[in-house]
């Protein structure tokens, strides 16, 4: 599903993000990126999610090579992404059902389709009760629910979820977790960053990647939590 | 495709949305395309009264021939005849003068009163000609010729002016529909670029979720015609207003005038501005679209 080998990344003003990044993640797969804030788990996360591309070295997303010349290519693969942003990036003005909505409204779904995915995606999340509310007049806890039903009501083979739990509370945050966790199946893996590592301790992952300094430190069970 | 259909109660509802989100602006911009459009329109119904008035003089182009009074019923009946059987003219009658004195006294309407200061009938008996228009020269140059012809009177003169002021109002309309579009443009694609400016992050969100560029641009092209069209409607209103009000003002006073029916010519401009209001809208839209890349 995700292959990377030997990936740089620079940014314009000369810093290096990543230095020889080499990932290898299996469908159906649950991942944790780990690392204190600036290690280069973020960046990470946006290579993945096709907003930077590797300054060299090789990645490639559900066989889609992540280059610049490959953008229309890379369009058609974000709508088998189902991305969850730090900060919602929910659209004001519009209501939590109309948000969800609004993530499936170019998929070639009917409207009936789009409908009946979207409550559901809302019942998954416990806001079946919310679909109706305008966005601002949510709390932290349920934008970012909100945020997750519109990643996931896409029915998205990769799921990719940044640092979800940064404004929220010990209890909150691990009911996120474990609500993105439940949507891993054969077909779907769900990779999360996180600097909060105390929060998934208990958690049931397949690999964990921990960053340090825009290089992998440790994956999976090198690492101790 | 299918999705641009399933999506048409959705990209609307995100146009009045936009439109909200900029309200005041983009009520200004109505009423300022409205006047824009509304001097447009009254530049084309100046044209288009000038080109009738052409057009029915051409249709009934005809000179009036005088002959000397002192020539015999019979003579004059000769000499229509002899100017009829002319090559180019359509038809030859004598119009007597008690006719002419009908005929101006139907012309002035209430002011025929003014007649009644005559002792006498002031008007000669003629003979009204039909003629084909390429041939007027010619037509003249002969029946001038004729003998017992005193004076011609034809209507080239009132033609070649009303063909100058058709020309004038013609170059007009390109000029100002050339500017009309441009400031349009401007106009519309400035409040676009605005919109987009004001949704950025919007429109950054709906990429990374993998929305296509004509997704994300619909609402704001439709945003662009609902402003050009609301401007098209305020035109409308006032030009049709404007229009009511100079006929009446024309038709008492200056009757021998042949203006076009006033439903016509208001039918005629409902639908010039409102096919030039989603021309310039859609056009405007694209034109913010292409100048104000997001990143």
């Amino acid at each position: 599903m995700i292959e990377g080998k030997s990936i740089y990344l620079r940014y314009p003003d000369g810093t290096m993000a990543l230095k020889d990044i080499n990932i290898d993640i299996k469908a159906g797969e649950m991942v944790y990126i780990t690392g204190v804030s600036g290690s280069g788990k973020t960046s990470l996360l946006k290579l993945l999610m096709g907003i930077e591309f590797p300054t060299s070295g090789l990645l490639k997303i559900l066989g889609q090579t992540m280059e610049k010349e490959e953008a229309s290519n890379i369009r058609r693969l974000r709508l088998k992404l189902g991305p969850v942003f730090q900060e919602f990036r929910l659209i004001k003005g519009r209501t939590a059902i109309e948000n969800v909505m609004l993530g499936m409204r170019f998929l070639n779904l009917t409207p009936s389709e789009i409908k009946r995915a979207s409550h559901d995606a809302m019942e998954k999340v416990g806001l079946e009760h919310k679909l109706l509310t305008p966005v601002e007049n949510l709390s932290f806890g349920e934008s970012q629910r909100v945020a997750i039903a519109r990643a996931v009501a896409r029915k998205p083979s990769l799921i990719l979820a940044d640092e979800p739990t940064g404004n929220l509370d010990v209890d909150n945050a691990v009911n996120i977790l474990e609500l993105l966790e439940s949507f891993k199946d054969i077909n779907t893996s769900v990779i999360i960053t996180t600097h909060a590592t105390h929060l998934i301790k208990n958690s049931n992952y397949d690999k964990l990647i921990h960053i340090n300094n825009g290089n992998i430190y440790c994956e999976s069970l090198g690492c101790s939590i | 495709m299918k999705s641009i259909l399933f999506n048409i109660g959705y990209f609307i509802k995100e146009a009045k949305t936009l439109f909200k989100i900029n309200l005041l602006s983009n009520v200004f911009t109505i009423f300022s395309t409205g006047l824009i459009l509304f001097i447009l329109s009254m530049v084309i119904s100046g044209w288009w009264i000038s080109n009738e008035v052409v057009r029915v003089i051409e249709k009934e182009s005809e000179i009036n021939i005088y002959y000397d009074e002192g020539i015999v019923k019979d003579d004059a009946l000769k000499l229509a005849e002899e100017i009829k059987g002319h090559e180019g003219v359509l038809e030859a009658r004598i119009v007597k003068k008690e006719e002419a004195l009908k005929r101006m006294e139907e012309i002035l309407g209430k002011e025929a009163q003014v007649l009644e200061f005559f002792e006498d009938n002031p008007f000669s008996g003629f003979i009204e000609a039909k003629i084909d228009l390429n041939t007027i020269d010619s037509v003249i140059e002969d029946v001038e010729e004729m003998y017992g012809i005193t004076y011609i009177r034809d209507n080239r003169e009132v033609l070649d002016r009303l063909y100058s002021i058709s020309k004038i109002l013609r170059i007009l309309g390109v000029i100002v529909v050339v500017a009309v579009g441009i400031t349009t443009l401007f106009i519309i694609s400035h409040i676009i670029r605005l919109g987009i400016y004001n949704n950025r992050e919007e429109i950054r969100t709906l990429r990374l979720l993998g929305a296509p560029e004509g997704f994300i641009a619909t609402p704001f092209l439709l945003e662009g015609v609902l402003l050009t069209i609301g401007g098209g409607a305020l035109a409308i209103i006032l030009s049709n207003l404007t229009l009511e009000h100079l006929f009446t003002m024309m038709v008492g006073p200056l009757p021998f005038i042949p203006l076009p029916p006033v439903e016509s010519l208001k039918t005629g401009l409902v639908i010039i501005t409102t096919l030039l209001s989603i021309f310039l809208g859609i056009a405007g839209g694209i034109f913010g679209l292409v100048s104000s890349k997001v990143k």
